[in-house]
């Protein structure tokens, strides 16, 4: 099955998504937050059984965070990210762990990392980072450079005055 | 007369270290911390291409046989307490290595959030061996001037760590320690 084809099949199923093909072997489905769990069930029952990672991405601008899962199937050779964008004041999701056991994982650390609470999910204690009190280093708004010279008291570097 | 010998014994005690430090420099064992970057650099030196062992260098596999640390590439704030773990295993006297850019002055993880700038601060280091990454050729002459240092008695790394020991100690828990966010409108 041609991956144009496919994602027409999904389109007739859940007429508000949006696609996009990249690649021969790559698409994107942008889908609204409290619809998106209803597309990762189909796509896991339609061969999309390998969910790769979840990662989140930061657009401070527009005030939001975009969550993407990133499906594989073995059966087409086939790759889909599902964008989902949410606020990004008090940013919450549902868990997707009814649909795969080890999104678990991935779920904590981008909780870690961004500060997203995934409603649902029983552990979301800190899995990589030493004793943080900070913001979550990789949103945005949060300054690395003032954070290292402050932790790490570099004090002014050679040729900078 | 009590003088004379108090000198006769510091005579007699620095010629003891000379012949000491003379056999030291001919037998060091390696441990090599390598959860940095560059380890790669190191195979090249321990076999047969520059083989480090005929200058009596070897790697040695616990902190507790060891006389160098190597410490390769940037240390995050995870590595370093497994880091002073490991350096206070060691027993005196014993010298560090560091190794690349980043245990200088963070190299090109300077404005990261993880990655400590300053290595010197947390646990002494005799000798830094620059470059990103530093050639084989440059490690071993670092070793050879490591040997060198020793030999004259110029390596006190470990003296250092025990004089400033409360500074170190403040550095470290400093660190890992902390109760209060570093940057204000910490806490998620």
């Amino acid at each position: 099955m041609k991956i144009k084809e496919m994602l027409e099949n999904i389109k007739k199923e859940f007429p508000y998504i949006g696609t996009e093909i990249q690649e021969e072997k790559q698409a994107r489905i942008y889908v609204c937050n409290d619809k998106f769990l209803n597309i990762l069930t189909y796509l896991r029952n339609e061969k999309f059984e390998h969910l790769a990672n979840i990662f989140a991405i930061d657009w401070i601008d527009e005030k939001e965070f975009e969550i993407n899962y990133n499906l594989w199937s073995y059966e087409y050779l086939v790759s889909i990210i599902v964008k989902v964008r949410i606020p990004r004041d008090k940013a919450k999701i549902p868990t997707a762990l009814n649909i795969w056991d080890h999104a678990q994982i991935y779920e904590r650390e981008v909780h870690e990392f961004f500060g997203i609470e995934f409603i649902g999910n029983p552990d979301l204690s800190p899995l990589f980072l030493h004793n943080w009190k900070d913001l979550p280093p990789m949103r945005k708004d949060f300054d690395t450079e003032a954070f290292s010279r402050k932790a790490f008291d570099v004090g002014e570097r050679e040729g900078e005055k | 007369m009590l003088d004379k010998i108090q000198k006769d014994r510091e005579k007699r005690q620095s010629a003891w270290e000379a012949v000491i430090n003379y056999f030291r420099k001919r037998s060091l064992y390696m441990l090599h911390y390598c959860t940095g970057c560059g380890a790669i650099e190191l195979p090249p030196i321990m076999t047969s291409r520059w083989d480090m062992e005929r200058f009596g260098i070897a790697p040695m596999a616990t902190p507790r046989q060891a006389d160098i640390l190597l410490v390769t590439g940037y240390a995050s704030q995870k590595t370093i307490k497994r880091l002073i773990y490991t350096y206070e295993q060691m027993p005196n006297p014993k010298w560090v290595l560091g190794f690349g850019s980043c245990t200088i002055n963070g190299g090109i993880y300077w404005d990261s959030y993880n990655v400590i700038n300053k290595l010197d601060r947390y646990i002494p280091i005799d000798l830094f061996i620059s470059g990103c990454m530093p050639r084989p050729q440059s490690i071993l002459s670092a070793m050879k001037k490591l040997q060198e240092m020793i030999g004259k008695g110029e390596a006190k790394g470990y003296e250092r760590y025990k004089q400033n020991y409360e500074w170190y100690k403040k550095n470290q828990r400093k660190l890992l320690e902390r109760e209060t966010p570093f940057l204000d409108g910490g806490e998620k």
